[in-house]
């Protein structure tokens, strides 16, 4: 009974999350001008997307209006409501909450102002084109990187949050790279949540199921760095992990010369880039992709010096 | 007034009928069982590396869940466990990685702070003001994870010092130290409920609140402490939680509360209160952690374990519900 009312609790305080809405003002003459709401502004993965959008933007004459969402859904929706009101020419939106923004991408699309999505896609509403890292390709690298760092012999596990498509993606292009190397066997995947605790629990168990283990791939920085945890109390230095994303912490990880050996980066600047590449195209009247994947790369000890 | 606590708690039925017994010897056989499938399964299992690794994996739910056993006794829950620990693991990473003279005792004893703090307050709001400790404990998951996000900036605080590693890393004659924290906390909690006056009058006030008070228990008192010691073993998880990742991590411990109060009701102390032990509790986290470890050993796939582990929790519930209304004439 009482683990009911919890339940019910709990979803009415995931409902009812904070609203505040914002209101910012851009604006101006000259060129094309494109409202831009970014999901926030205090990730440096934001920052650099934001650099990338200016930067082509600037080359192409275009004029930005951008502010940010603070991954509030209802902030999100009263920015695009002003961009309608100030009638731009395309608007860049990175969802806060990919179905929720659904309605505002239709108020949109009905004073036929194009939208095109970056880094996360939206779920209804018509979009343009959706600029997102190659999540895919970024799994192959991992692979491939292990593969190489074991020599192509041995058992590897994959750390995961299959409840996220992205992670998905990603342990998909890793286990799709892995089937090139006979001498390799994916022993192992665990859902580590995508956060550092779960990731540890679910690695020790994988050391202990798997004893050929020689490789982890996290599907993300927070699950290599349990996995990491795991490792290090475990000594096993020897392992080869690779995680996603380059976070700061992760990256010093591999600079130190732990058992995190190498890391998935995404490139937001070319994501800024290439989003407004697709806008140009649009405004060219020539046809764009639906979905535009931007390489990924990966970094390790000596690319990071 | 002592021996009318006890006459409560002495059932007619002989020792090996009471309704305790048999919920402990149901869950030990449980355990036996799904042992005996993992190792048919599972090569690893029975190895004692990975017995370690389960009793490891348990740590910190273990701690936990003693806490939450006496809570549950009195009748309360305590839903900010997770958060209160993530928070208590930051604190002391901070405290740890700001090179002070003998920074990793003063982190140990900061974490600790922060639990007690954070328990006196659930314990003032509940037993004084008589606030429900559901609504209480959800505001303190809600402020204290918002804290931990707001005191780290939402990045982790890493770059400890060695020391630090004490509390979760290290081992001791091959059991490493999570897990004789652990079974310390075990021990202590087995004690102070069973032997210590304290412990009767724990059981009194949520078997039946009005007779304890009628018997002259300190209702207020006996709800105050039990959350106040309940507050230290959720800093204690919390300064084990920072050591093991060797980082105070904003959004650790996320749904701990889920795994302890798990963990307390497969054991079989009830919910409603008064009945139930911390012996019973160590075996609910075992079944649970032996579930989560020869689940994945075994590689089933994330979806199926979150399955196996609802039916497990429902079945324990509903053990429990057959067992209480059949000794009863009136439903």
């Amino acid at each position: 009974m009482r683990l009911n009312v919890y339940a019910l609790c709990l979803a009415l305080l995931v409902g009812a999350t904070s609203v505040l809405s914002g209101c910012n003002k851009g604006g101006g003459a000259g060129g094309k001008r494109i409202g831009v709401t970014l999901l926030t502004r205090e990730h440096v993965f934001y920052k650099d997307l934001e650099a990338g959008l200016k930067e082509a933007a600037d080359k192409a004459g275009y004029q930005l209006i951008v502010t940010s969402g603070d991954m509030d859904l209802a902030k999100q929706q009263s920015q695009i409501d002003n961009f309608i009101v100030q009638k731009v020419d395309a608007i860049i939106l990175c969802p806060a909450d990919s179905k929720g923004i659904a309605p505002a991408i239709e108020k949109a699309n009905a004073a036929n102002i194009p939208v095109f999505t970056a880094d996360i896609a939206a779920q209804g509403g018509q979009v343009v084109a959706h600029v997102a890292s190659d999540n895919l390709s970024g799994g192959r690298l991992a692979a491939e990187y292990i593969a190489k760092a074991i020599g192509g012999q041995g058992d590897v596990g994959i750390i995961g949050q299959q409840e996220v498509q992205s992670g998905l993606d990603r342990e998909t292009g890793f286990k799709e790279e892995m089937k090139k190397y006979p001498g390799i066997k994916v022993a192992a995947v665990l859902n580590g949540g995508g956060v550092r605790d779960k990731a540890l629990k679910a690695a020790e168990d994988m050391l202990q199921g798997n004893p050929n283990l020689k490789g982890i791939f996290g599907i993300n920085d927070d699950s290599a760095l349990g996995a990491l945890s795991a490792a290090e109390s475990g000594k096993r230095n020897d392992l080869v992990i690779v995680g996603y994303d380059a976070i700061p912490e992760a990256v010093k990880a591999i600079q130190r010369g732990s058992a995190l050996k190498a890391d998935v980066a995404q490139q937001p600047r070319d994501l800024g880039a290439k989003t407004i590449e697709a806008i140009s195209k649009h405004f060219a009247g020539q046809p764009v992709e639906k979905s535009i994947a931007v390489p990924v790369k990966i970094v390790d000890a000596s690319s990071l010096k | 007034m002592n021996e009318t606590v006890r006459e409560r708690e002495v059932a007619p039925r002989p020792r090996y009928l009471q309704w305790q017994t048999v919920a402990e010897y149901v869950i030990v056989v449980a355990i036996v069982l799904e042992s005996i499938f993992f190792a048919v399964y599972a090569p690893q299992f029975l190895s004692l590396p990975n017995l370690i690794n389960i009793a490891l994996s348990i740590a910190i739910t273990g701690i936990l869940a003693v806490g939450m056993t006496a809570v549950i006794l009195t009748g309360g829950i305590d839903l900010s466990v997770g958060s209160v620990a993530a928070l208590a693991g930051i604190v002391a990473a901070m405290v740890a990685g700001s090179s002070a003279p003998g920074a990793v005792a003063l982190a140990a004893l900061a974490a600790l702070g922060v639990g007690l703090a954070v328990g006196v307050f659930n314990g003032v709001m509940v037993a004084r003001f008589r606030v429900p400790p559901f609504v209480v404990t959800l505001a303190m998951l809600t402020i204290c994870r918002g804290l931990a996000f707001v005191v780290t900036d939402g990045r982790s605080i890493s770059d400890l010092p060695p020391g630090f590693a004490l509390f979760g890393r290290e081992v001791f004659l091959s059991v490493p130290v999570p897990v004789w924290l652990m079974l310390l906390v075990f021990a202590a909690g087995w004690f102070v409920l069973k032997r210590m006056t304290f412990g009767r009058y724990v059981y009194a006030v949520g078997g039946n609140r009005e007779a304890a008070f009628l018997a002259g228990v300190n209702i207020k008192g006996v709800t105050l402490l039990v959350y106040v010691l309940n507050g230290l073993l959720v800093g204690l998880a919390g300064l084990v939680l920072a050591s093991r990742l060797g980082a105070g991590v904003p959004n650790a411990g996320n749904q701990y509360e889920l795994d302890v109060i798990a963990a307390v009701v497969v054991g079989g102390t009830s919910l409603n209160g008064g009945r139930g032990s911390v012996i019973a509790t160590l075996w609910g986290a075992v079944f649970i952690g032996v579930l989560n470890n020869g689940l994945n050993l075994a590689n089933v796939d994330p979806y199926t374990q979150r399955i196996a582990l609802g039916v497990v929790i429902l079945l324990a519930v509903l053990a429990d519900q057959l067992n209480k209304t059949r000794g009863q004439v009136i439903a």
